[in-house]
């Protein structure tokens, strides 16, 4: 719905009624309603607003929207509508008339200046005041007879000039005002200025340019006001300019109309009066004869078409002829082709073409209409991309005179002399530029090439006289016999060489040596019967073998070609079954082949029965490739193995290889079950042989040689098997999983070994369990056999080392017991706190009992009280331990070196209890002496830590010292943190010591006098 | 609350450890476990299993390697020989992507818990970081010296962690520009196969016949020793146990927080294919592939075997579980991709 209300710009209402309009805007939709009818000063003015009901917007035929936006512009507009004006009735009518005067607008003031002159002029004269027109007081000041230009009615407020402020915010966007005269200007000054602004006059506005901008501005300045229901722009059809020039006024008047061309129009305004008066004469004559009309009327439509053809002829317009428009941006005078002509004219028939495909959309009359841009040259658009506002081209005129121009080419060629016409058409055919002409003829000629022609008798396709074999066989057929060589070396010699060249390179040769042996005696040997030539024939022989054999690799002779040539008989299993077991066999190939990179299957050959292996004996090639199987399916791993024995059974068909394969894998699986008796029997291999797997065998080929001691004593161990180590996650990763980093603040991680003999060396526990009776010589042995020299030095200081100082602390295996000497005030719960979780003993069958016992608590306990509660049974509480973690277990240095395995392993904080078992010096230590030991120890520290860390030290001193009393349970966080306190150094000479521990372990039994050497030590450092 | 199939008798009978006290409170964990698992997963449905063929995916040209349902069980990620990874509807049989770019064979893939990203990794030695919707590398992180057998993204997604035949397991940074691993942890003797993380820990399995986890928050790491080389491994969906598949044909469930070997599932066949192992979405049973294109389903507890099959012609390379429902998926040597339904 849209209203319009009686604004002040409205100059005419117009009041439509559905009746009478008549189809040409066909309004029948519209609804028109009285609103109000006002009444001002008792007078009534014909002001009504209407409301135009528009049922649905968008339904509205196209057509409605002329009939509002001629109403949303009508100050200028005429409405060219055909309402009738000559009824009188006043509801009905369509009213032109006088501007509407707002109430607000018509002020009091001024109606009380024009009512006041008279009673002024009666006041003194001090009590007069001097208005203007407006009823607004001019003189203003302390003598009131003074001009004021500020505050009252002028510019400026009481306190001055404001001035002027710019705010502008994300959602309320100043806008960029323009400033212009007018905005400094107030009414006065503009009346002053009034007279003298330059304005287009609309009188002598011959086309009508100037009217019709004008009233395109008008109303799109009046969409902006007011957004109407339709949006957009409104057309530019429908608005039209509402004053026409003068001479387009007398032309209509004369009986010109738009569109139509100026000329004499006598004939049609002849036809124009016979046809009237016709119309008169029918009238009258129309009650007598009927029949009559008809006649007539066929009269008339004879005489249309005449008329029809006079109609269009005259409605074409006389094209507005403008003369050399300016389009371009180049400067006054400039002429780009000023010493080219020629391009000037090309270019302008290029124009010309291309207006030629636009020239059906032109009208003459919508000179306004277009809208389009001009693209720039030189960039193309692809054909998917939308024209864009960047596509435009800048550096064109804003004008476009196409239209204009179009009619120009054809009357300038009329005018034009018929030989410059002549030419320029010739020069539109051929595209040539002006003033070049088209040679009548050329030299240049195209020459061309036809085909060979093909003789009658080809066949597009080859075929081989025979098979190449064959040939080849010719010479295997019939060998020549053997003939010794001739006593000549030099001969020999000669006849070798010459056999091979022709062998290789053919009879020619022969030939060749054949002439020479004419006049050269020393190929006499090529004749038969003469000395040397059977050694020649049968050089030549072997020769020619020798070539095929290298021609033909897979002839080679294998297994099987000997055994067929030897007349061996072939394996039982290779005719019965070929079909279904080469299939099946194809797919084990190919399932072995698809995943041949994925299987895994680390077990190795050595110590497989020599008699297992030894399947295939009689056929050394057979069994060659079987163990080359074997040893790919076994020690693969993850091996990718794409060159698989592709070398050895080349020769084999498909269906062979794939058959022999069954028999591997059967023959495999064979040797793997016998394996396996055997292991029931002695249960000794697959354990030792997956655990060496991870200790030497990795550096050490793939045969292993095995230890059998070694073997025996690890068949003890039993899986699974649980080990700790110390391991440092990075400060990233720790952040990454939104941890804290356990070793925040900890000194930098050791530099992994260098060389794989350390990472020997520190073996894990295990491996130096069963190697602690012979603690070097195995490892080393078995490696100096395979490593460099290089490792072996670097093995050798640190063997010496432990040598030299045997007594250094063995502090890896410092028992519990010892620390229940120092702490032994009071040991309620030691055994509890002996095994929890982390301190997973080594040996399972000896320690993992209280570990099992405690965790199971642990875990299980508050199920299990439940449970039983529920069962009705009484669980005791004391049985069931709080989650307790060990106290024993502080974190001293020597603890954290019982950490075996990785020699980066050195500082944890989670020492093993394992060793508590195991050793029993800690008896033979005076507790009152260790007692001190420590609390030196712990004065040591301090003393050396406040540069360090003062604050953590001496919180994990006094943690300790109430620890070393109380024997309170710590967790593992203390303990950690304890490790804060220690200096770097200390740290380094823990590694050194472990390193040598390991080493040493044989001297074990010198470390009962461990405990004084180090507390002596550790007094005088 | 009656639990179905409760045979308390059945547990500790493959020991032959007389009935200790530590015994009767080993038997209380466990019966505890299995409560928790019975209770978390499994009401009145009974024990269901996914063993009917609902529907076959095909389009991989060759072996499929692995199968993975992502995180929520509505889509599933296969990636095989064919150098392509495909992203499916497996509920509904649709094919809906195809990632290509790398250039060996994919031998793992895992996807972020929002779906939006992927990390796949195989015989080209890289990790490829994929953005799922667009199909397009983001990067690839660069770092194995050999190929990488399995890869998984942490909870946050922010860390990607790789095993590989380098016998090293690497972790990399997704939120950093670096190709560079932030973290090598090579105490590996020997290729590592399979690679689980946790809150907390990395947990890889390892063909020295190790599993190994490392705790971040306590900066250890605990190795279990098996004594046979591991092909994968599996967790628990209530963390508390690992299932390891070895090569000797027997598939090991260890408790976790002890070490302690709870069972052993034998009866299947893995030698020397790759292959996966995992748990059933209520913890009730343990399913394996074959290497003789048979999927088994064991009982958790007594470790008999409910059910065995023909899935698949030839060895079944990975099976994965649906988290929620009673669904199945099953890739194989054979290029076949099949659902498995009650």
């Amino acid at each position: 719905m849209h209203q319009f209300g009686p604004d002040p710009w409205i100059c005419g209402l117009v009041r439509i009624q559905p009746q009478k309009i008549r189809n040409p805007f066909r309004v029948t939709k519209l609804y028109p309603k009285p609103v109000s009818s006002k009444r001002t000063n008792g007078q009534l003015t014909k002001q009504r607003s209407f409301l135009f009901f528009f049922p649905v917007v968008s339904s509205l035929p196209s057509s409605i929207s002329p009939i509002f936006a001629l109403v949303a512009s009508a100050p200028i507009c005429t409405v060219s509508s055909p309402l009738s004006m000559a009824d009188v009735d006043e509801e009905d009518y369509v009213y032109f008339g006088t501007p509407i005067e707002r109430e607000e607008e018509i002020s009091s003031r001024k109606r009380k200046a024009i009512a006041e002159p008279g009673t002024l002029r009666s006041l003194p004269p001090w009590k007069q005041e001097v208005t203007d027109e407006e009823g607004r007081r001019r003189f203003h000041g302390a003598f009131t007879g003074g001009y004021s230009a500020g505050y009252y009615n002028t510019v400026g407020s009481k306190e001055g000039w404001t001035p002027q402020t710019f705010t502008s915010s994300r959602k309320n966007r100043a806008e960029v005002k323009k400033q212009n005269i007018y905005s400094f200007l107030d009414e006065d000054d503009l009346k002053d200025i009034g007279g003298n602004t330059l304005e287009t006059s609309m009188q002598y506005d011959t086309f009508g340019f100037t009217a019709a901008e004008f009233a395109r501005k008008k109303a799109e300045e009046e969409q902006k006001k007011r957004p109407s229901a339709i949006p957009g722009p409104a057309p530019d059809e429908i608005v039209l300019p509402a004053s026409s020039s003068i001479g387009m006024r007398l032309l209509m008047k004369m009986g010109w109309r738009q569109g139509h061309s100026i000329k004499d129009s006598n004939a049609e305004s002849l036809s124009e009066i016979r046809r009237e008066a016709r119309k008169a004469f029918m009238a009258l004559s129309s009650n007598k004869a009927e029949p009559d009309i008809s006649e007539k009327d066929a009269d008339g439509t004879d005489e249309f078409p005449d008329m029809s053809i006079d109609v269009l002829r005259n409605s074409e317009n006389t094209p507005v002829y403008v003369l050399n428009p300016k389009q371009d941006m180049y400067g006054l005078g400039y002429d780009p082709f000023k010493h080219a002509p020629e391009f000037r004219d090309s270019k302008r028939l290029r124009e010309s073409k291309s207006r030629e495909t636009k020239r059906s959309k032109v009208h003459m009359g919508s000179l306004l209409s277009s809208n389009s841009k001009k693209y720039a040259p030189g960039f193309g658009i692809g054909a998917l991309e939308e024209l864009d506002a960047e596509d435009e081209d800048i550096y064109a005129s804003g004008f476009d005179y196409e239209q204009t121009e179009v009619e120009l080419e054809p009357s300038k060629a009329v005018s034009s002399s018929s030989g410059d016409r002549m030419l320029q058409l010739e020069h539109k055919k051929r595209g040539s530029l002006l003033g070049f002409k088209l040679a009548s003829d050329s030299d240049y000629k195209l020459e061309r090439f036809y085909p060979p022609a093909i003789p009658s008798n080809f066949r597009p396709i080859h075929k081989f006289g025979a098979p190449l074999d064959q040939t080849l066989k010719n010479y295997n057929s019939v060998p020549p016999p053997d003939a010794p060589p001739p006593e000549n070396t030099n001969l020999r010699l000669l006849i070798e060489g010459s056999a091979a060249m022709v062998a290789r390179c053919g009879k020619s040769i022969e030939d060749l040596y054949m002439e020479k042996s004419k006049t050269n005696p020393l190929f006499l040997f090529l004749k038969s019967g003469a000395e040397g030539y059977d050694y020649y024939v049968r050089k030549l022989w072997e020769n020619k073998q020798k070539f095929v054999d290298n021609l033909k690799p897979a002839e080679k002779l294998t297994a099987e070609n000997r055994g067929r040539i030897l007349g061996e008989r072939p394996l039982a299993s290779t005719t019965s079954r070929v079909n279904d077991v080469s299939v099946k066999a194809r797919e084990v190939i190919n399932t072995q082949s698809s995943h041949g990179d994925t299987v895994t299957k680390p077990i190795s050959l050595a110590d497989l029965p020599d008699s297992a292996i030894k399947q295939f004996k009689h056929d050394p090639a057979k069994q060659e490739r079987f163990e080359l199987f074997l040893k790919e399916k076994y020690q693969g791993g993850l091996r990718a193995s794409g060159t698989r024995s592709s070398t050895s059974t080349s020769t084999m068909s498909e269906a062979d290889r794939a058959r022999e394969r069954l028999d591997f894998e059967a023959a495999a699986e064979a040797i793997e079950k016998g394996k396996q008796t055997i292991q029931i029997s002695a249960p000794s291999t697959d354990h030792t042989k997956d655990l060496l797997g991870f200790g030497e065998d990795r550096f050490v080929s793939s045969t292993l040689i095995e230890n059998s001691e070694t073997k025996l004593e690890e068949t003890n161990v039993v899986y699974p098997k649980r080990e700790q180590f110390e391991w440092r996650p990075s400060p990233i990763l720790c952040k990454r999983f939104d941890l804290i980093d356990p070793y925040m603040g900890k000194p930098p991680p050791v530099p992994r070994p260098r060389s794989k003999m350390d990472s020997l060396i520190f073996l894990p526990e295990i491996f130096k369990s069963s190697n602690k009776e012979d603690a070097k010589s195995p490892i080393g042995n078995s490696l100096e056999a395979s490593k460099s020299g290089l490792k072996e030095a670097e093995a050798e200081p640190s063997a010496s080392e432990a040598d030299v100082a045997p007594t250094s602390p063995k502090n890896v295996e410092r028992p519990v017991d010892l620390y229940k000497a120092i702490f032994s005030d009071d040991s309620d719960d030691d055994e509890a706190d002996a095994g929890p979780a982390l301190n997973q003993a080594l040996n399972p069958v000896k320690s993992s009992e209280g570990a099992n016992k405690t965790l199971n608590r642990l875990v299980a306990g508050d199920f299990l009280e439940s449970l039983g509660k529920e069962l009705g049974l009484e669980v005791p509480p004391g049985s069931i331990p709080g989650p307790s973690l060990n106290a024993n277990t502080v974190s001293l240095p020597e603890e954290q070196k019982s950490c075996k395995g990785g020699d980066d392993r050195d500082n944890t904080p989670f020492p093993k209890v394992k060793e508590t078992k195991s050793k029993d010096y800690g008896s033979t230590v005076d507790s009152s002496r260790e007692k001190k030991r420590s609390h030196s120890k712990h004065h040591r520290r301090r003393s050396r830590t406040p540069d360090l860390d003062p604050d953590s030290g001496s919180d994990s001193d006094s943690h300790r010292r109430h620890r070393s009393r109380s024997k309170k349970r710590h967790d593992r966080r203390d303990r950690s943190r304890s490790r804060d306190s220690e200096s770097s150094d200390e740290a380094y000479m823990n590694r050194k010591e472990r390193r040598k521990k390991h080493h040493s372990r044989h001297h074990e039994h010198k470390k009962k006098d461990y405990g004084d050497k180090y507390s002596d030590k550790k007094r005088r450092s | 609350m009656p639990v179905a199939g409760f045979q308390v008798s059945t547990i500790n009978m493959d020991h032959n450890i007389p009935f200790s006290e530590e015994r009767i409170w080993d038997l209380g964990l466990r019966l505890w476990r299995r409560a928790k698992a019975v209770m978390a997963g499994q009401s009145s449905s009974g024990w269901e299993l996914a063993v009917n063929e609902s529907g076959v995916l095909k389009g991989h040209e060759g072996a499929v390697l692995a199968v993975r349902f992502n995180g929520d069980g509505n889509y599933c990620l296969t990636c095989g020989k064919d150098r392509t990874l495909r992203l499916w509807n497996p509920h509904r049989g649709i094919h809906i992507k195809t990632y290509k770019s790398h250039a060996r064979e994919v031998r793992d893939v895992h996807v972020t818990t929002d779906n939006a990203k992927l990390v796949s990794c195989g015989g080209d030695r890289q990790l490829f970081y994929w953005d799922v919707s667009s199909g397009r590398v983001i990067r690839k992180l660069r770092g194995h010296d050999s190929e990488v057998n399995s890869v998984k993204f942490n909870e946050y997604n922010a860390v990607v962690v790789s095993a590989g035949y380098d016998r090293s397991v690497r972790a990399f940074d997704c939120r950093s520009q670096s190709t560079e691993p932030i973290q090598i942890i090579d105490t590996f003797q020997d290729s590592v196969m399979s690679v689980h993380l946790t809150k907390t820990e990395i947990i890889a399995g390892c063909v020295d016949g190790t599993v190994r986890t490392f705790d971040i928050r306590m900066g250890r790491e605990l190795v279990d020793q098996l004594g046979h080389p591991v092909n994968c491994i599996s967790l628990s969906n209530d963390a508390n146990c690992v299932l390891a598949s070895c090569l000797d044909s027997t598939l090991r469930l260890l408790d976790r927080s002890t070490g302690e070997l709870l069972q052993e599932y034998k009866g299947h066949k893995c030698k020397s294919y790759k292959m996966d192992c995992c748990l059933t979405n209520t913890d009730a049973h343990v399913v394996s592939g074959s290497e003789d294109g048979f999927i088994y389903f064991w009982d958790l507890v007594d470790a008999s075997i409910v059910s065995s099959f023909r899935a698949h012609s030839s060895v079944v390379t990975s099976v994965s579980y649906h988290p929620k429902d009673v669904c199945m998926l099953t890739s194989s040597v054979d290029g076949t991709i099949k659902v498995w339904r009650k």
